[in-house]
């Protein structure tokens, strides 16, 4: 099986150790969801992966590409979305999809294609020039995440997609991720949404104390954590409870 | 505040006046800078007043009119500085929500707000002239603690033209234009006694047209008595005059939450659903997207630039500053103009450049999307120094272009140009390497941000504008 994702020792440290020693395997063609108490170094992990920290000690590799050798062939295959939305107020849609396809050095006819399919896809078209000042935080949140798939990446990190996303923007969301999987896309979500990761995703990995504490579906965390016939909820808080 | 009544306008006054000061206030060594130099400053003033303590200060015409044109630039200035800061409240302050939906009237939110605008404004100004006038005042010219009122009366003035021109505005040209029209308005505004008295005194002889308006003023009798006279009389404690002047500025300020309460309200709600114009494309679209990295980052940037009224603001500014240059070159025959003009071109350039290359570079908005990218950051921050120079180009061109035309001396022209070239690109690249990151919203405060880059790029200018200028000297 192919692996999207492979961490070896991984470690960073700001004021007090943040990550320490990580390991983690993800395969190819999963939703994988990554959860843990806050601060317990998700999104530390996700940017040390994306390029956007510099890891203290470790590895990274993207298909078989060593994210801290060669950054930029793993950028290129890798899609990032934070909580907050990379955006430009003042460019359309349509201009900020132009820039996000120019960084990424798409050819310009297929760039183009791919900027209207994703805009109708994600019901953008009418809005596609009107500049993103005036958008919703959900709105905003399906321009950035057309941003993200434009150039067709192999592996899309989400880092809490959903959080403050109304009811219908959420499910149109979690549609896109799960069609994403379903193209044989690999995708990585933090959530707090215990509920999202249940229902979503292949495989559940928790974080806790800079380290990975499980890691399984989830009937696999349930037979770790002895909470056979409960929630994820309830399995959560005994895997993390000590740490 | 525990004195004043909850929800009373002089509660949310005091309220807004804070934040005004608080505004003002910087931290850590910065603020300690501050502190030394108003110290410095200071020390100064009261230097000045013992020097003049024995000395009588009467007043005259001549002084009178010194008050009027000094009353006149200050108004212009602040109604600038209250045109920007109601645009800031009405578009950027995120706490109308809070203070519009709090069971107090409308009205009563106008006016803490304008208190507020003309507290900065009157701060502003109170910084540069009380710690002179009032050490004066105290050690035996009491009478000019009338400058202290004729300062309030000039802000309150000021901060109701200035909302009522930014309300006007947003009630017959809509939110969106209502932003660039007042920041294009506020920058003219600003240069425009400058710009005036060039036009209409610029070419009598070399005396300076400031001394030609003076003596026309002088000689028409102004400064002496009437309204023309107000403001001097009013520096110097006249009771009347300062009454008037107040009450002008007073029922300016009661007059203007009055009459604009409901131009307030509807440009607050207007300002909250400022969705842009859409304009569908349709199959076109393809024409936004380009091959290469340089096309995308020069187009974005462009569009960024091009849609940002603060900066639209600056540069108008700029070009308002440059035209009395332009005419100058037109008028002299002096065989100082060109290199003069020579050196105006650089610093013009490097200041244009630094700022276009700061918006760019350190400006980003989502730089974690450009960390993403597969791309080496020095290539994305090469091609954002390119547009910033293109962007430049134009308005560094005008005054190569005056020296070739007017000035005719197409050599001298050429050295323009590349010494303008060379200086613009090289205070580009000082930003590119020194300037901190930061938020577009802060350009207005960037050389706060960046003091090292903002010298060098002055200290670029100097040399390159200085060789330019002698080059130009000595080729006639």
């Amino acid at each position: 099986m192919t692996e999207a994702l492979r961490i070896r020792g991984l470690a960073k440290a700001f004021d007090k150790p943040v990550i320490s020693g990580l390991d983690l395997d993800i395969a190819a063609g999963q939703l994988y969801a990554l959860l843990g108490p806050n601060g317990a170094g998700k999104t530390t992990t996700l940017r040390m992966v994306t390029g956007l920290t510099r890891p203290d000690a470790g590895s990274i590799h993207i298909f078989g590409v060593d994210a801290l050798a060669d950054p930029i062939a793993a950028k290129a295959i890798t899609a990032w979305l934070p909580d907050e939305p990379m955006l430009y107020d003042k460019l359309s849609p349509l201009e900020y999809l132009a820039f996000v396809a120019g960084l990424w050095r798409m050819d310009p006819q297929v760039a183009s294609e791919e900027a209207e399919r994703l805009l109708h896809w994600l019901d953008l078209w009418e809005q596609r020039d009107t500049r993103c000042e005036g958008f919703s935080r959900g709105m905003k949140q399906k321009v950035a995440l057309a941003g993200a798939l434009i150039h067709d990446p192999k592996l899309l990190i989400l880092d809490e997609p959903l959080t403050g996303l109304d009811a219908a923007m959420a499910r149109a969301v979690k549609d896109a991720l799960r069609e994403q999987v379903d193209r044989g896309k690999t995708v990585i979500v933090t959530t707090h949404i215990l509920e999202v990761a249940e229902r979503m995703a292949d495989r559940i990995g928790i974080i806790g104390g800079g380290k990975l504490l499980a890691e399984g579906t989830l009937d696999e965390l349930r037979d770790r954590a002895g909470t056979e016939g409960m929630t994820l909820e309830d399995t959560f808080i005994r895997l993390t409870s000590g740490a | 505040m525990t004195r004043l009544v909850p929800g009373s306008f002089a509660w949310l006054a005091s309220h807004e006046l804070r934040l005004a000061w608080r505004g003002r206030r910087r931290g850590g060594k910065r603020q300690a800078l501050a502190l030394v130099l108003l110290g410095l400053y200071l020390a100064a003033g009261m230097a000045v007043a013992y020097f003049l303590m024995g000395v009588p200060i009467d007043y005259r015409a001549e002084i009178g009119i010194g008050i009027l044109a000094a009353s006149v630039v200050a108004l212009s200035f602040m109604t600038t500085q209250a045109i920007l800061g109601s645009q800031q409240t009405l578009y950027e302050s995120r706490d109308l929500d809070l203070l519009l939906t709090a069971p107090i009237e409308g009205r009563v939110v106008l006016l803490a707000k304008l208190a507020g605008i003309a507290g900065a404004i009157a701060l502003t100004y109170a910084g540069l002239l009380l710690p002179v006038v009032v050490p004066v005042a105290i050690l035996g010219h009491p009478h000019l603690f009338g400058v202290v009122a004729l300062l309030l009366a000039l802000a309150l003035t000021a901060a109701a033209i200035g909302i009522a021109v930014t309300l006007v505005l947003a009630s017959v040209a809509g939110p969106r234009a209502a932003r660039t029209v007042g920041q294009v308005a506020a920058a003219v505004l600003g240069g425009a006694l400058f710009l005036f008295s060039q036009l209409s005194h610029g070419g009598q002889g070399r005396r300076s047209s400031f001394v030609v308006i003076f003596e026309d003023l002088r000689a028409w009798g102004w400064g002496e008595t009437g309204w023309s006279g107000l403001p001097g009389h009013a520096a110097f404690g006249d009771p009347v005059s300062l009454a008037i002047l107040l009450a002008i500025g007073v029922a300016l300020f009661a007059g203007t939450g009055a009459v604009l309460q409901r131009l307030f309200l509807s440009g607050y709600q207007d300002a909250g659903m400022r969705l842009s114009r859409s304009r569908p494309t349709g199959k076109a679209s393809a024409r936004l997207f380009h091959a290469g990295l340089f096309r995308p980052v020069l187009a974005k940037e462009w569009r960024l630039l091009a849609r940002d009224p603060g900066l639209v603001f600056q540069v108008i500014l700029r070009l308002v500053y440059l035209i009395p240059l332009m005419l100058v070159a037109f008028r002299g025959s002096g065989g100082l103009i060109a290199p003069g003009l020579a050196f105006a071109s650089v610093l013009v350039a490097t200041q244009l450049t630094g700022s276009f290359a700061w918006l760019a570079v350190s400006g980003e908005d989502a730089p974690e999307l450009i960390a993403v990218a597969p791309v080496h950051k020095q290539r994305v921050d090469q091609a954002k120094l390119a547009a910033a120079l293109l962007m430049a180009a134009p308005i560094a061109a005008l005054l190569p272009i005056a020296i070739a035309t007017v000035g005719r001396s197409p050599l001298g022209a050429l050295v323009s140009l590349i010494a303008t070239a060379i200086g613009g690109t090289i205070a580009g690249y000082i930003e590119l390497k020194l300037a901190k990151p930061g938020q577009r919203s802060a350009f207005a405060k960037r050389r706060g941000g960046s003091a090292i880059a903002g010298i060098l790029g002055m200290i670029v200018a100097a040399i390159f504008g200085g060789g330019a200028a002698a080059i130009v000297y000595f080729i006639g």
